[in-house]
């Protein structure tokens, strides 16, 4: 345990020392920034329908979430091991004490807690806005959760991406790739009219799932899914950083 | 009294890359307390041998053990035993020497309340003591070596496995680390991999010679210098007895040793060592004849020490 926390800390070490983070979190917050003014536009106006939520249309609402998500989580995840490997230092790495398990994670827990940390300055907006409207927290916290679990999911696909190759812009895109399949497999419902593979696809559907999350529904089967992709893509990273010491 | 384990046990091993045979059935010991010296010149399998012992690869064929451990089935454990100093140091370079240090002993586990004590020590047995408030990335190459060799140290490990400690460092570094080597020598066992033979004779109590990725000899450096005076080896591949053709081997003139390597279809392979520089492959033939063998093989051996030791010898005259 002590061990996954010194090699967590060197990962948010590596974020805080490193001009990425900041570019990254700087143009993450001003992006976020314009969904919350336009936001502000929508609720002021008397023409859409009063049903309609803060939390529905900050989570997954707009084209503007699946754009920060989409291209923040390659940039947080591209150097985790592929940095490691162009400069030589996983060799000092995989020959401390330290198990395959262990390296994973703490590359997995020190992005995500860069990715979790950006969202979590977001709520800065709803404090705000409980200033000039009255509004559930509900679906605001659970559309945080939803976020959270969708984000540590696809930074273990970009993790996954960063240990195959020793170049960060290939893992960058390789992830991208990935994260936008996973994003467009929801998009496909609307090509599929055989009822049985519409569930297959709803169950998948990213942007179904966040619509749930910003109403307020903490449904587990879609984090059943997020759980599983997160452990399979993780699992496979330490196959992958192990298999030169097994390559026979 | 207590058995105490090898500390290094290298044997049988082979490794294979896709086409290349990088070793081939290599086998050696260090002893507890032992300076040994890896030499070989560039390319000879020096940095595989390190690496599988430091548990980065494995062997295709073969069983290493390190104080006791097989290094395939116990590799966490033989981690925590050794120090291992890779050939390219290559360290964070946002980090303050200070704080990687820090960093480095959390993940090799130093308990809290010696943190302090092993972090001076070893800050001031690589003389680091000056830097250790600098980044690494604004570092010299000598210091950084340093960095990586006080790294080594902050486990107390009782094995030390360097590659190539004094390269890329200035004459007077590299008698500091020659030093500092000499010193932990007294308490630990270390394996040093180096490609240059002064070095060797210097720190070393015996040395592995190793050259296309088999071992070539196995001596201290004192006899292995008398050994290389003249000496030739001849590969002979004979059908008959190898009991008898051993002895009678032996008993030609200039015949320093001989060693069987194993027998196929009859016939028996010997490696004939000489010294002197006494040519005795038309002695060999004639024993042959005389006796009735069949003789399938007579050559003189393209790895003969002496070759190695001539591009040793060229490479240090070059670096001089």
């Amino acid at each position: 345990m002590s061990n996954i926390l010194a090699l967590t800390s060197r990962e948010l070490k590596a974020f805080w020392y490193s001009p990425i983070a900041y570019v990254v979190g700087a143009l993450f917050l001003l992006l976020q920034g314009w969904v919350f003014w336009l936001l502000l536009a929508v609720l002021n106006d008397p023409r859409v329908d009063p049903s309609f939520t803060a939390s529905q249309f900050f989570f997954g609402g707009t084209f503007f979430f699946w754009f920060a998500v989409l291209i923040v989580v390659p940039l947080l995840t591209m150097r985790t091991f592929s940095e490691e490997k162009r400069t030589g230092t996983i060799e000092f790495l995989l020959t401390a004490p330290v198990t395959d398990t262990q390296v994973v994670l703490a590359k997995f827990l020190g992005a995500w807690i860069i990715y979790i940390l950006l969202w979590a300055l977001t709520a800065i907006f709803f404090l705000i806005l409980r200033r000039l409207t009255p509004f559930d927290w509900g679906p605001v916290l659970t559309g945080y959760i939803g976020t959270w679990l969708l984000g540590g999911m696809l930074i273990a696909c970009g993790i996954l991406a960063s240990s195959l190759t020793r170049n960060q812009v290939i893992a960058a895109l390789l992830t991208f790739v990935a994260l936008l399949f996973l994003f467009s497999i929801g998009i496909l419902d609307v090509f599929i009219r055989d009822p049985e593979s519409g569930k297959i696809i709803q169950y998948l559907s990213l942007i179904d799932h966040l619509r749930n999350f910003g109403k307020g529904l903490l449904d587990t089967r879609p984090m059943v899914y997020y759980l599983t992709l997160t452990t399979i893509c993780l699992f496979l990273t330490g196959r992958v950083i192990r298999s030169p010491r097994w390559r026979s | 009294m207590i058995e105490m384990a090898i500390p290094i046990d290298v044997s049988n091993v082979t490794k294979r890359y896709d086409t290349i045979t990088a070793l081939s059935n290599i086998s050696f010991t260090v002893q507890p307390g032992e300076i040994m010296g890896f030499l070989g010149p560039n390319g000879a399998g020096k940095t595989t041998t390190l690496r599988i012992l430091a548990g980065m690869i494995a062997p295709t064929d073969g069983s290493v053990r390190i104080d006791g451990l097989e290094v395939t089935t116990h590799s966490l454990e033989v981690r925590r035993r050794i120090g291992y100093l890779p050939e390219h140091v290559a360290l964070y370079p946002e980090l303050r020497v200070q704080e990687y240090l820090n960093y480095r002993a959390r993940i090799k586990a130093v308990p809290r309340t010696e943190l302090r004590n092993r972090m001076s020590e070893a800050l001031e047995r690589c003389a680091l003591t000056d830097v250790s408030r600098q980044l690494i990335g604004r570092l010299s190459k000598g210091y950084r070596q340093r960095v990586a060799l006080a790294d080594c140290l902050l486990g107390a490990p009782k094995i030390l496995i360097l590659d190539e400690p004094t390269i890329g460092l200035d004459p007077h570094q590299i008698r500091q680390t020659r030093e500092l080597i000499t010193a932990l020598g007294r308490t630990t066992t270390i394996l040093l991999s180096t490609h240059i033979l002064p070095e060797v004779e210097m720190i070393c109590h015996r040395v592995t010679i190793i050259d296309k990725g088999r071992i070539v000899a196995v001596d201290t450096p004192s006899q292995l210098r008398a050994r290389l005076q003249g000496t030739q080896v001849i590969r002979v591949q004979l059908r008959g007895e190898p009991s008898v053709i051993e002895p009678a081997l032996k008993q030609l003139s200039g015949v320093s040793r001989v060693t069987m390597h194993g027998r196929t279809n009859g016939y028996a392979s010997f490696d004939v060592e000489t010294s002197g520089g006494a040519d005795i492959r038309e002695a060999i033939f004639r024993l042959a004849v005389d006796r009735q063998w069949t003789l399938r093989e007579l050559s003189q051996t393209q790895v003969s020490l002496e070759d190695v030791f001539i591009k040793l010898t060229t490479k240090e005259q070059d670096a001089a």
